[in-house]
């Protein structure tokens, strides 16, 4: 079912959970959520949701919760992350959702800076760390706690169950009938709703804040470019304290009725996918990448037959890929074999990653190796790159149907501006621009000028209008001789060899380029021991002799492809991964390069002065916080 | 969303009344020809208890659990379940009096999904017959599913989603002896008796079980009887404990007092040693 444009357009003027109620007027009982509960699918019907925010919202204000507030929510993706996020939103409060897996001395730090009054906690972990940091966050009224699983013995009256409250609620609305409608309709489309962790590449996480009219625009800018329907599958799998479910969750999915699909745990995940096989999909590049290097060692292990006919398959999608690429007409013969691929390869491949009902899929955040996405649009998923970020109310970006070109990250959305700075930053302009970092003027003020938003990223424009970024502004660099490099572009075509998993390199100031690398534990052990080679840890693994004649290979067949500076001249194999929790990398998975670098400095410096060995001692932080040592020697590889 | 989350119908909904389980084992002798393997063994485990049967290779720790659930016939001596005498009978009446239990050695299906093998001790409380479950009748399906809903609920207590399909035999050897903790806790028993249920497990699958052990002992009032060899384990989960012997009660009480006690040292660690567990 198509939603009516003029009822849509019409809706700009209300708050986030106004168009709830009028949704939940129109669509009563439609789905609107889904969540894998005991093995077995369970709904949400609009009206329900809306039954479920006004209880969350009458429950908050019979605890003594007042418009204006301030509520943090730490939840993984279930469908009480909403109700508890509307719920709030919908009695004049502004929430702010923090990651599950922040220690918590992090969450301590953000919900004082935010000045939560009440807190929304998944479960005992995460209740256990709020118990932990209890007097730290003194201006927490109430805990309310999702899962009741393990909380049988706390008998604290801080603590409230999420069940209580919504029993609260109801008794609020037996009471007082009117109040919700009341409260909800005191809401202004231009009030702050909620706010947004920045992923804090440049130093601590900044909060951006938005209003509801941000989400709304953005949502129709979706609805406008991309066919989506009521109904159409949307599965949450994206942490809520990001954008991009966000964005999901209280923008698209509102407006335009798609229902939000939840899986039943982290592990069922690629299950749970699958059985719904969603209609549109926003991963990380990471995701693709880490799918489409997952199929060609799959491949690799299977049968001769199958694997020739994945050969022929991929080659024949990827010439008529190139052809429509270059605008050419593709010869009917390429068309027929292509369509007998689709029913024997390409159709049961998608179906596998669940992926058949797909009407776009995209990809955005870092930049994604151009190899990717042709991988995928061989096989016939609509694969495309998307630009956006958090101050931007997520993506504005996208690239149209009818031309995908690998390299670029697309056209604007509707009501978007781009324009390229004197110094070659991309600037942006729309109306769902963020609204400024709270309590932080002075930056909001260098990021946010004349109502142009500042992106960091260097980029151009091509002649067909598509903007092309080539890395963070402040990380294109370059080498001694003055020979400009992206590091950016060289880790990204690096991770692409599905034995690397993570690349940091170096090189400004500095006569050639080297890098760090992580080996993929996965697909480096299993390749080991196809060849008997005995392992014991990722240490031991990636010191092995062979394993670095591996890697140097691969390093080497990228080289060859990278323009001569660029090209990179060695490198050392790290004994451990990067890691969010030794700040190596941020939450949402980008290497932190200037930190990476710092800590590393000893290995950097020994790539340039000619040793072929170095002692090191490294720092391992624990999950739990404490911290331990590791003392290996590493070799410094030449790659030519 | 979760109707019950984390609160099993088969707990949730069950009276005090119908969970009591008070066992008495009174002058239990077992002999394998010559071999003594059980000498006058007594008893008593009181409704709701946490009780742990402790000792070295050979004391007789799984022979005093198979004579209990009928595995072992005693040639000496009374085993009183609530009050009935269930000595000598065969292991399927002794299930259906309310006893489940576990192996030492995993005794699952390797070729069934785990959700079969659990889905199959549902066979007590089944009360249709062959032809009309031929014909699957409407109320047939009624009472699969609600059998499916419960062993579904035993699946997210023990977190066992993301293997619901998988078979027995495809797991780790951690994971099967959770299986077969879901197994026994799907016939609903008043006196769960577990054999080395953290045998081969590793720390962490082994942290996750002493969780589950504790909390259908605390929270639910679930009877346990727990024979463990891993001593860090059974300290710190046991209420009381008993220490056996070359078929012989050496020690009986909390674990404090076992882990001092002169006897159990003595067969833990020999003749000469000194001091105590640490």
């Amino acid at each position: 079912m198509k939603l009516d444009r003029d009822y849509l357009y019409q809706l700009r003027d209300y708050t986030i959970p106004q168009i709830l109620f009028k949704q939940a007027k129109l669509l009563k009982d439609r789905v609107a959520i889904r969540k894998k509960s005991l093995g077995i699918w369970k709904t949400v019907s609009w009206a329900e949701y809306l039954g479920f925010v006004k209880h969350v919202c009458l429950g908050l204000i019979f605890l003594g919760f007042r418009r204006g507030e301030h509520v943090s929510i730490i939840m993984d993706n279930e469908p009480e992350w909403l109700f508890a996020e509307l719920g709030a939103q919908a009695m004049g409060a502004v929430t702010l959702n923090l990651f599950t897996s922040s220690i918590a001395k992090e969450l301590s730090v953000l919900i004082n800076r935010f000045g939560a009054k009440a807190v929304f906690a998944q479960d005992q972990e995460q209740v256990d760390k709020l118990l932990e940091i209890r007097e730290e966050i003194r201006d927490v009224r109430r805990v309310i706690y999702v899962d009741p699983t393990g909380m049988s013995s706390y008998d604290d009256p801080w603590l409230l169950s999420f069940k209580d409250l919504l029993e609260l609620g109801r008794k609020m609305e037996k009471k007082e009938p009117e109040l919700f409608e009341k409260e909800l309709w005191k809401g202004k489309k231009d009030e702050i709703n909620l706010m947004i962790m920045t992923s804090g590449t440049t130093g601590i996480p900044k909060l951006a804040m938005f209003k509801h009219e941000n989400f709304t625009d953005i949502a129709l800018k979706w609805i406008e470019s991309v066919p989506i329907e009521a109904g159409d599958n949307w599965i949450s799998i994206t942490p809520p304290a990001w954008i991009v479910d966000q964005m999901w969750g209280i923008g698209v999915s509102i407006l335009s009725g798609m229902v939000m699909n939840f899986p039943e745990t982290h592990e069922t995940l690629s299950e749970d996918y699958r059985e719904i096989g969603s209609s549109l999909t926003i991963t990380s590049s990471r995701f693709w990448e880490d799918l489409a290097s997952k199929i060609r060692v799959r491949i690799q292990d299977s049968g001769f037959i199958k694997k020739k006919i994945y050969e022929m398959g991929l080659k024949i999608g990827g010439m008529v890929v190139d052809r429509e690429l270059k605008r050419e007409a593709v010869p009917v013969y390429l068309k027929i074999m292509r369509s007998i691929f689709r029913y024997i390869l390409y159709r049961p491949l998608l179906d596998r990653i669940g992926c058949l009902h797909i009407k776009a899929a995209i990809t955005g955040g870092h930049p994604i190796s151009p190899d990717v996405i042709k991988f995928f649009r061989s096989i016939g998923l609509n694969l495309k790159h998307a630009y956006g970020l958090t101050e931007g109310c997520g993506v504005f970006q996208i690239q149209p149907d009818d031309e995908v070109k690998p390299e670029t990250v697309g056209k604007p959305l509707p009501r978007t501006e781009i324009r390229i700075s004197e110094d070659g930053e991309v600037l942006v302009k729309s109306p769902s621009l963020f609204a400024g970092y709270y309590k932080d003027e002075e930056v909001t003020k260098k990021v946010l000028e004349n109502g142009w938003l500042h992106t960091g990223d260097a980029g151009y424009i091509d002649e067909d209008g598509h903007l092309i970024i080539i890395g963070r502004k402040e990380e294109i660099m370059r080498l001694k001789g003055g020979e400009v490099f992206s590091p950016d572009f060289i880790e990204t075509r690096l991770k692409f060899s599905p034995y690397i998993k993570e690349a940091v390199v170096f090189g400004e100031e500095r006569p050639y380029v080297t890098g760090l690398i992580c080996i993929d534990f996965e697909n480096v052990g299993n390749w080991a021991e196809s060849r008997m080679i005995a392992y014991t840890t990722y240490a031991d693994l990636s010191r092995h002799a062979a394993v670095e004649e591996l890697i140097l290979s691969e390093v080497r067949r990228i080289n060859n492809g990278l323009p001569n500076p660029m090209r990179v001249k060695k490198i050392i194999l790290l004994y451990k991964m990067l890691d969010p929790d030794d700040e190596e990398l941020t939450r949402t998975g980008k290497v932190r390069r200037k930190f990476v670098y710092q800590r590393y400095i000893d290995l950097v410096e020994s790539m340039y002065d000619g040793k072929d060995e170095i002692e090191i001692t490294g720092r391992v932080q624990y999950r739990d916080g404490h911290v331990g040592t590791i003392i290996t020697r590493l070799r410094i590889l030449n790659v030519e | 969303m979760r109707a019950f989350r984390g609160e099993p119908s088969i707990f949730n909904n069950v009276k005090p009344a119908e969970r009591q389980a008070e066992l008495k084992v009174e002058g239990l002798t077992l002999y394998f020809g010559g071999i003594m393997a059980l000498h006058n063994i007594d008893l008593h485990v009181t409704s709701g208890e946490f009780l742990t049967i402790i000792g070295p290779n050979g004391a007789g720790k799984t022979s005093l659990i198979n004579c209990i659930t009928g595995f072992y016939r005693p040639q000496k001596g009374r085993i009183i379940f609530n009050g009935e005498e269930i000595t000598g009978l065969p292991p399927r009446e002794i299930t259906r009096r309310g006893i489940g239990r576990t192996f030492q050695n995993i005794e699952l299906f390797p070729g069934m999904s785990v959700l079969s093998n659990i889905f199959l001790a549902r066979h007590l409380y089944c009360n249709y017959n062959f032809f009309s479950a031929c014909l699957f009748l409407p109320s047939i399906i009624r009472e699969e599913v609600k059998h499916r809903r419960i062993v579904e609920e035993i699946i997210d207590f023990l977190e066992m989603q993301p293997i619901r399909k998988k078979l027995v035999g495809s797991l780790p050897y951690g994971l099967r002896k959770r299986v077969e903790l879901g197994r026994a806790l799907a016939l609903q028993p008043k006196l769960l008796i577990l054999d080395e249920p953290f045998a081969g497990m590793t720390l962490e699958e082994k942290e996750d079980m002493v969780r589950f052990l504790k909390e259908i002992n605390t929270r639910w009032g679930q009877t346990i009887i727990l024979v463990e060899h891993d001593m860090a384990v059974v300290m710190s989960i046991s209420e009381r404990i008993i220490a056996l012997n070359f078929g012989e009660k050496i020690a009986d009480g909390p674990p404090d007092l076992i882990k001092s006690h002169p006897e159990v040292i003595k067969a833990y660690l020999g003749e000469e040693a000194q001091g105590s567990f640490s």
